[in-house]
């Protein structure tokens, strides 16, 4: 579905179908003004055509010979940026390996590493089993301290004493 | 659209021409910038109203011609897809312009040049000082009226009224709709019927 705007256009460049044509002219209210309207902008074309007449291009040869040296200057540095050796997908490739180097030696060196004290201690009281029928009541928990995370405190409960196994080494 | 060789000349040896461009000779592409730059340049000149920018515009429309050949299918004419490269440079250096000029239109782009004092040695078939710079008030005022224009509004008239391409041509050139083309014909050709209408009645 065209819009006016487009078949007013397309009345106006000859553009319309006979169809279109009839049905559009008597959709038009005032067909003698919008006839008046038509030949005004006609002349308008005209106007336009002869009075913007091609622009000299001053120094044709200069400009050819301009856009022939900014293609060769381009073509130039582009050959320049693919033979070095530093080239953009190069440094990708580099900077990649090394940041997967560095990733693999950590994770090496963490893993021979010495766990610390305190986890080593946890861990010995959380391998540990409370003998029931010494103390039916012993329950341990573990947990952090909410105002400070790096204290670990160890709850007992119902044990006379600490277990010697217990101690850490 | 105008053509200076036959259409079907004009064709295979553009295709021709752009297929050795494809291949990387320059020479080739010489011969496409030798065919298309008056017009090209003519058509930016009519939208910046500025020799030197629109110098610099053709030229750099030409380089990313070149830079994007590879690219051309052969789907539309040579012209229409230079035209399409023409349109992008051209209404993207208008578009920065307006914003750097804060939004407002440039009439300060509209340049008249000097004119000539009156000379006793004009050659009989020049136009006579007095003809000569109504002409020039006649072209500033349609330059003035033009720039009036969105950039998009100038390019569809001048590629319509001076250009002579068809609907779908300069819907190919402008990236849009056959309809889209249509409308804004309408609104510029509005436009320029207001402020004008005053020039082309008393010329």
């Amino acid at each position: 579905m065209k819009t006016f705007e487009e078949k007013w256009t397309a009345w106006l460049d000859g553009q319309l179908s006979d169809k279109e044509l009839t049905e559009f002219e008597a959709s038009l209210p005032d067909l003698a003004a919008a006839e008046a309207e038509k030949r005004d902008a006609l002349r308008l074309g005209a106007f336009l055509k002869e009075q913007l007449a091609a622009q000299a291009l001053s120094n044709e040869e200069f400009f050819s010979h301009q856009v022939h040296e900014r293609i060769a200057r381009d073509a130039q540095d582009r050959h320049r940026s693919t033979s070095t050796w530093w080239t953009i997908p190069r440094l990708v490739w580099s900077g990649a390996t090394a940041l997967a180097l560095f990733v693999i030696t950590t994770v090496v060196l963490m893993s021979q590493h010495p766990a610390g004290e305190q986890s080593e201690y946890l861990t010995q009281i959380l391998n540990s089993r409370v003998d029931p029928a010494a103390n039916p009541n012993a329950t341990i928990s573990i947990f952090e301290s909410k105002n400070d995370n790096k204290v670990t405190v160890l709850w007992t409960e119902g044990l006379q004493t600490l277990p010697a196994d217990y101690a850490a080494k | 659209m105008q053509t200076e060789t036959t259409p079907a000349q004009a064709d295979v040896s553009e295709l021709e021409l752009v297929r050795r461009c494809q291949a990387g000779e320059t020479e080739a592409f010489d011969q496409l910038v030798t065919r298309y730059r008056t017009r090209v340049f003519a058509m930016i000149y009519n939208m910046v109203h500025n020799e030197q920018d629109a110098w610099d515009l053709a030229q750099d429309s030409f380089v990313k011609a070149w830079k994007s050949i590879g690219r051309f299918r052969g789907k539309s004419s040579f012209y229409t897809w230079i035209y399409r490269i023409v349109m992008n440079v051209t209404i993207d250096w208008l578009r920065k312009r307006q914003v750097k000029a804060g939004g407002a239109e440039f009439d300060d782009a509209i340049q008249l040049k000097e004119i000539d004092p009156a000379s006793k040695t004009v050659p009989k078939a020049d136009p006579l000082p007095h003809q000569r710079m109504e002409q020039r008030e006649i072209r500033a005022r349609i330059d003035h009226a033009i720039s009036q224009l969105s950039p998009e509004h100038r390019a569809v008239i001048l590629m319509k009224e001076i250009e002579e391409m068809q609907y779908h041509e300069i819907a190919e050139s402008l990236g849009c709709s056959i309809g889209t083309v249509m409308s804004r014909l309408f609104y510029a050709r509005k436009k320029l019927q207001h402020s004008l209408r005053d020039v082309y009645e008393n010329v």
